[in-house]
């Protein structure tokens, strides 16, 4: 008798092996992409009835795209978000103090606001061998914040889920991993939404997690590293300069908005 | 008070513009164009340039001059060059780095940027230019900046400035847009 995988060679295995991982691999890809370019063509469904509460999330990138981040909600009309959650990176002491001045002088102080605190993607001159981890954790914090499971978080109960409304970003590794967490969170949403479908209810469904990024105003020509990240991904992009404006990540893909100078 | 504010950034040092504010004859300019304050902010490893141009001198040619390495905000610093009260309109020359820039702008004090030779930076390289060519800032090496501060008495690029479409004055719409109201 004969063990019939003695005669499988080596190259065989490998053969069938890479196959495989090409077949499972191009799914997968079709499937991101698909889902990325039903997203990015879909209308916004009509639901939300003027006046209720509306939950706003804004990443605070850090330095620079923080300090245009609050130059930006100055000029915007904030009394619509009754809800704010600020996410700052750790150890990035400046953006909490600007949140919490903002918030302080804001025109009606609510108090309806709160900081939470993620692992930051990379940092500066870290290694690009220990960056995809570092990545992971901020992402999996993304993930968590998102669905309110931070343990800083504390929504009140007016708020029927923990997703927010809006996400704000502008920028830079964070905020990459925020709209990433958010595009899972709405793929799951999407698929088991199959099924109520199916049962046709007329009633447009709620859709949250939308993502807005701004691109640095200091982005004249080229977008930055983070902007061609979340190019597919932000629902709306805007770009603060006219040569940026227009692009898209691929064909059939919505094009980025050139909004003006909104940081002044 | 007319102040005439220095910065460079907090991550280098600028020797060479420091200097250059520093000697005599762009110190007799500044008084001749009435200036009272000169304020350096003159960044990491920047104190010795500083106190070695400055001479230990506390003022020259009636000119109040002081320094500072960096703070997280300079905001305070940047509105002593705007108008209000008995505070004139200033000057502010930067090293070409973007948060000064939008900061000056943002507060229309005229500015004048100094490209840093040594550190060169593609995309603040690209926004000096822009700007400069829309006129929004004057661009400079640092030999020239005393001959700009006598060729252009009030350097007025605010004018301009308040009248430039790309200007937004509201942006709530677009984020209206995203939320899917019912009407």
């Amino acid at each position: 008798m004969q063990f019939p995988l003695a005669s499988v060679s080596f190259w065989d295995l490998a053969l069938c092996l890479s196959v495989a991982i090409a077949v499972f691999g191009s799914l997968i890809g079709l499937v991101i992409f698909l889902s990325l370019e039903i997203a990015h063509n879909s209308p916004v469904p009509k639901w939300r009835p003027r006046g209720s509460p509306i939950h706003l999330l804004l990443v605070l990138g850090s330095g620079g795209h923080t300090a245009e981040m609050f130059y930006m909600l100055e000029k915007t009309y904030m009394k619509e978000f009754t809800y704010r959650t600020y996410v700052v990176s750790s150890g990035d002491n400046f953006s909490a103090g600007k949140a919490k001045a903002f918030e302080t002088q804001r025109a009606c102080p609510d108090d309806n606001y709160n900081i939470v605190t993620v692992p930051r993607a990379r940092r500066v001159h870290q290694s690009y061998l220990t960056a995809p981890f570092t990545t992971l954790q901020c992402f999996w914090a993304c993930l968590n914040v998102l669905c309110g499971l931070h343990p800083d978080q504390r929504l009140p109960k007016q708020y029927v889920t923990p997703y927010p409304d809006l996400i704000l970003t502008n920028g830079p590794a964070t905020a990459v991993c925020m709209a990433l967490a958010a595009k899972l969170i709405r793929l799951f949403q999407y698929v088991s939404g199959f099924n109520s479908l199916l049962r046709s209810s007329a009633t447009p469904r709620a859709s949250r997690l939308r993502i807005i990024h701004f691109e640095s105003w200091a982005r004249v020509k080229k977008l930055s590293m983070s902007g061609v990240l979340l190019l597919p991904l932000a629902d709306t992009f805007l770009v603060q300069w006219p040569a940026l404006g227009g692009l898209r990540a691929w064909w059939g893909m919505k094009r980025t908005k050139y909004a003006g100078w909104l940081v002044i | 008070m007319k102040l005439c504010f220095v910065t460079v950034g907090a991550t280098a040092s600028f020797e060479k513009l420091i200097e250059q504010v520093l000697s005599p004859q762009f110190l007799e300019t500044l008084a001749e164009r009435r200036y009272t304050h000169l304020l350096i902010q003159y960044g990491k490893g920047g104190s010795e340039a500083f106190s070695s141009f400055a001479n230990g001198k506390q003022s020259a040619h009636g000119l109040t001059i002081g320094g500072f390495e960096s703070k997280p905000s300079l905001d305070e610093e940047l509105l002593m060059t705007t108008k209000r009260g008995d505070q004139e309109k200033g000057l502010i020359i930067s090293h070409a780095g973007t948060g000064s820039i939008l900061a000056a702008m943002r507060i229309g004090t005229p500015l004048i940027v100094v490209p840093n030779p040594d550190l060169a930076d593609n995309h603040q390289e690209e926004l000096a230019q822009i700007l400069q060519e829309q006129k929004y800032v004057v661009s400079s090496s640092v030999q020239e900046i005393r001959t700009l501060v006598v060729a252009r008495a009030e350097l007025q690029k605010t004018q301009i400035f308040d009248s430039h479409p790309e200007i937004q004055d509201e942006h709530a719409g677009f984020m209206s847009d995203d939320l899917g109201f019912l009407d």
